[in-house]
């Protein structure tokens, strides 16, 4: 398989829109970032991920009606795409594997001594 | 009010506009709206609005910014690499075209590079100094830079709008005794204690304030301290001048080298009352004032006239003989001011009053005229092979353009190509520029170093002129070739056109005019040099040896003067207070008639023997006597002053010096050249000195004995050398001989002159690169041409005869431009002189012009001889 090159705040907004399903754009993403993980992110840089995440085929987007909220501009909803929904489970696994086989030794400061 | 209703600042939108690409605006300006409404609602409209403003900001990314979209796109730098690879393999290919046009273009670059370091230095004078823009220098009247001792003093207490003044005099030579060894030290200065005030000096050790306060008080320069004072502290140490023991009271840096007045001492005035009181009709310093912030120096010139009748006019009056200063005024004295000179132009605009920095605005025009033909010269050669090899390089734009190239990148490539040429040359410059450092530093009389050349100034002026010349010489290229038919260019018939042979014919024809306009100016200028050289001065001043600082012989001057003549080969000697050829300072004198007349005369204290010494002719009356004592009196003029005098009969008139210093005239002497041939010979009066070379007043003058030597001068120097040695300790000997001290007068005229041979032998050499280039091609495109007529029984004479003809007809053209123009300005540059060549001498012109013409047959009839002669078969085989 392809390397899957996804970095820490791209899986993230992966994460998110997966999550938001139907309602992802550049404000809900953002919000939901900010309410899940409690880190204060820039809207610029939300667009800059999912920018990026479209042109790796990630996410695909088409834009949608305009509201009065937004000054009668439209809103641009981003989907996960299958290659996404791939990524996104090959990553989980990854990480899954690597978890698993991490030997069930003490933390504490026996380590050191036993070397 | 709902939050709908606010808006968020104007400024952000204008700015998202201006940079945001059109497609992602609406979805950005969309979330920075919805942002917008609910930090309204949360935060506060400041605070929305201001956080509206940071993510516009933020979204100010290389992706979201219009325009960039080709900026990485990998097919222009292919192209680019594309481009310098096509360029740099067909410079290899044509290695003889690029060697010439590289060439060429080095040297001239070089060339300019060199005059660039000269310009700018040049334009920097004196702005090193704080407030530079507020200090002036006082000239008396329009120009004169003399000025009296109380000037400065007496503007500052009646003038608010002067801050500061200081007076110099200088520069001066002075020689110091330091613990027994002596040295003879060169630009020094008197003067005020305010100096630094005006000035902008770094004290390394002294305190500013006092250190010009006490007469016998001297500041030196960091260099001259360690030469006078090697390995100790100079500050406070004590030099011997005269017998006078003299405080170092200050060590100052060395002054850069871009300043009108170069200093290696200062020293303070002695407290005497020619210097504290003066008179306002002597005219003995130096001034410069300071203005206060805001002053103009038309407001303080405005008062000047006002200010010369009250103190200058009761001065003026006693000597003229009258009655009161309007008076004066009224029998056309002429009314005295002063004005104002900004320092920094002294070095350019006002060289006269310059203390010793040999500027001048016209050298900065004529170095950059040069500097901008020769470089023309260059860029045309550059285009005219460039044009030249179209024909050659038709097929790969013909074909180029088939599989797709727009034009626009043909221009490209052809400049890409033209910029390798320039850039390669730039760096090629360099190298020579260094090379030739030394040569320009004599002919600009500066002294500019390796890093003045590789300062990051000049090499990015450099760079600045190389990216200009590689635009325009390749731009014409560039367009033209990029114009060819595709087709008819790949059928090879795109014959050079009509126009565009006139273009390049035009143009060396413009290359053969300015080498001619520049071999006229060298020989006009070395024509006038030869015959100011040559020229009867009235004396023979080859044969007169000036010993100076006679004045430290003192009681030993009557031994001198014996021991050298028993001297065979000295004939004559007598004793000066100034030499001919050196400054003569003018006095004043008036007639003593009903309306005495005032007369401005240079004066001239001699002994008796001057007559002989000199061989001057007399011819009227009789020449003064120091045997007489009736002669004290008694004074001898030149023609030109009884000229001015206009007496039907000068003998016996009486001139005055007011006071009741009367003088008769006694005797006439024949004109003869005292000064530079740049004037005519002005009214001179010669004095009387006495044999001990005191003169009138008891003050002593004789500092220059003048011998006569007929022969065997080497020996006769030693004598006098040795003989001196004998007598004084404290004073190196000195001497010239006046042919000397004469030509050393030209030696601006002779640098001129030295410019002009370098650049037209530059310019020359240049344009012939470039003729032998274009021959080569011209020739090279005719070869079928020469073997037809060849075998049609032409003869090699006739083939040779009918290329050379087309160049000559060029050199006839650039004569008949160079010729009006080098005409028009040699008899500009000849009006400086009172003495001048006669421009009209036809030689003068027809010699640069044969000898263009013979270079440019040479570099022609060479090549055309080879084709001439070559077997016609060779050529037309390919057919």
């Amino acid at each position: 398989m392809q390397r899957i090159n996804l970095g820490e705040f791209e899986e993230l907004v992966l994460l998110v829109v997966a999550i938001l399903n139907d309602n992802a754009y550049g404000i809900s993403v953002m919000e939901e970032i900010e309410a899940q993980t409690e880190r204060k992110i820039n809207i610029s840089a939300v667009h800059s991920a999912l920018d990026r995440l479209e042109s790796k085929d990630f996410l695909k987007s088409e834009v949608g009606g305009a509201t009065k909220e937004r000054g009668g501009r439209r809103k641009r909803f981003f989907t996960v795409t299958i290659a996404g929904n791939k990524a996104l489970n090959f990553v989980r696994e990854q990480r899954n594997r690597l978890h698993e086989q991490i030997p069930n030794i003490d933390f504490g400061l026996n380590q050191y001594a036993s070397i | 009010m709902p939050q709908f209703d606010h808006e968020p600042p104007k400024w952000a939108l204008w700015f998202l506009q201006l940079y945001c690409k059109p497609r992602i605006r609406e979805i950005i300006e969309g979330d920075a709206y919805e942002l917008f409404y609910k930090r309204v609602e949360t935060d506060g409209l400041t605070a929305a609005k201001r956080k509206f403003g940071w993510d516009v900001l933020r979204f100010f990314r290389p992706k979201y910014i219009k325009g960039l979209e080709d900026i990485n796109s990998l097919n222009n730098n292919a192209m680019f690499k594309n481009y310098l690879k096509i360029s740099v393999r067909s410079l290899v290919r044509q290695k003889f075209f690029s060697i010439i046009n590289i060439s060429g273009l080095s040297l001239g670059l070089a060339a300019c590079l060199l005059i660039m370091l000269y310009i700018t230095n040049e334009l920097s004078y004196d702005n090193f100094h704080k407030d530079v823009d507020r200090v002036y220098r006082i000239a008396n009247g329009q120009g004169g830079q003399y000025t009296p001792a109380r000037l400065g003093a007496q503007s500052k207490m009646d003038f608010p709008e002067i801050e500061e003044v200081v007076r110099l005099s200088g520069p001066y030579d002075q020689t110091f005794k330091v613990n027994s060894q002596i040295f003879k030290e060169g630009d020094g200065f008197s003067a005020d204690s305010t100096f630094h005030k005006i000035f902008t000096v770094q004290f390394l050790e002294g305190n500013p304030d006092k250190a010009l306060t006490e007469p016998n008080s001297i500041i030196l320069t960091e260099s001259l301290a360690t030469k006078l004072f090697p390995n100790q502290e100079a500050y406070g140490q004590l030099l011997t001048v005269g017998g006078n023991s003299i405080k170092v009271t200050g060590v100052v840096a060395d002054p850069p080298n871009n300043t009108h007045f170069h200093y290696n001492f200062i020293e303070s005035f002695p407290h005497e009352s020619w210097i504290t009181v003066g008179n306002w009709t002597g005219n003995n310093f130096f001034t410069y004032a300071k203005l206060a912030p805001g002053a103009t120096p038309e407001s303080v010139e405005a008062k000047y006239p006002d200010f010369v009748a009250k103190y200058v006019g009761p001065d003026l009056v006693k000597y003229t003989g009258h009655t009161n200063y309007e008076e004066y005024l009224a029998e056309g004295g002429r009314q005295g001011t002063f004005t104002l000179k900004p320092m920094k132009d002294l070095h350019l605009y006002y060289p006269h009053m310059a203390l010793g920095s040999q500027g001048d605005v016209n050298n900065v025009y004529i170095f950059s005229a040069v500097a901008f033909f020769i470089l023309l010269i260059a860029s045309i050669n550059f285009m005219n092979l460039s044009t030249a090899r179209s024909a050659a390089r038709s097929k790969e734009v013909g074909m180029r353009k088939v599989l797709g190239s727009r034009r626009k990148q043909l221009v490209h490539q052809f400049l890409v190509e033209s910029m390798l040429i320039s850039l390669v040359a730039m760096i090629l410059s360099l190298g020579i520029a260094s090379l030739f450092l030394d040569g320009f530093n004599q002919l600009a009389n500066r002294n500019f170093s390796y890093s003045d050349l590789l300062a990051l100034d000049t090499l990015s002026r450099l760079l600045g002129l190389v990216l200009i010349v590689g635009l325009l010489a390749g731009s014409y290229p560039a367009f033209y070739l990029s114009g060819f038919q595709p087709l008819r260019a790949l059928k090879g018939e795109n014959k050079i056109g009509g126009g565009n042979v006139f273009l390049r014919k035009g143009l060396v024809a413009f290359q053969f005019a300015i080498s001619i306009f520049l071999i006229i100016s060298t020989m006009v200028v070395f024509s006038q040099l030869r015959f100011m050289g040559k020229k009867k001065l009235g004396f023979q001043p080859e044969q007169i040896m000036v010993v100076k600082h006679t004045g430290v012989l003192e009681g030993n001057l009557g031994a001198f003067k014996n021991q050298l003549l028993q001297n065979p080969n000295i004939e004559s000697i007598s004793l000066t207070d100034r030499y001919v050829s050196d400054r003569i300072s003018d006095w004043g004198y008036s007639t003593m008639e009903d309306n005495p007349r005032s007369f401005s005369l240079m004066n001239l204290f001699t002994t008796d023997e001057y007559l002989e010494t000199m061989g001057l002719e007399l011819v009227e009356g009789r020449f003064y006597s120091n045997d007489l004592a009736s002669d004290s009196a008694s004074v001898v003029i030149n023609e030109a002053t009884k000229k001015a005098l206009a007496f039907d009969e000068v003998l016996g008139k009486k001139l005055s010096r007011g006071d009741g210093e009367d003088f008769t005239v006694i005797g006439v002497v024949r004109d003869f050249n005292y000064a530079s041939l740049k004037r005519s010979v002005e009214p001179l009066i010669l004095r009387r000195m006495f044999e001990d070379g005191r003169i009138e007043g008891d003050w002593y003058a004789g500092d220059f004995l003048s011998l006569k030597v007929t022969g065997n001068f080497g020996e006769t120097v030693k004598q006098v050398e040795s003989e001196w040695n004998t007598l004084v300790q404290d004073e190196p000997f000195d001497f010239v001989f006046l042919d000397d001290s004469f030509n050393s007068l030209y030696e601006e005229e002779r640098r001129f002159g030295k410019l002009f041979t370098v650049s037209s032998g530059l310019a020359i050499a240049i344009a012939c690169l470039g003729l032998f280039a274009l021959a080569a091609f011209t020739l090279e495109r005719r070869r079928k041409e020469i073997a037809v007529r060849k075998v049609l029984g032409a003869t090699v004479k006739n083939l040779t005869l009918l290329v050379v003809s087309d160049f000559t007809k060029l050199v006839a053209i650039g004569a008949l431009i160079a010729i009006p123009v080098g005409y028009w300005v040699m008899n500009d540059w000849l009006a400086t002189f009172a003495y001048q060549i006669n421009i009209n001498n036809p030689l003068l012109f027809l010699t640069p012009v044969i000898v263009v013409a013979i270079i440019a047959w040479l570099t022609v009839g060479f090549q055309s001889v080879k084709t001439a002669t070559g077997n016609p078969v060779k050529a037309l085989r390919s057919e």
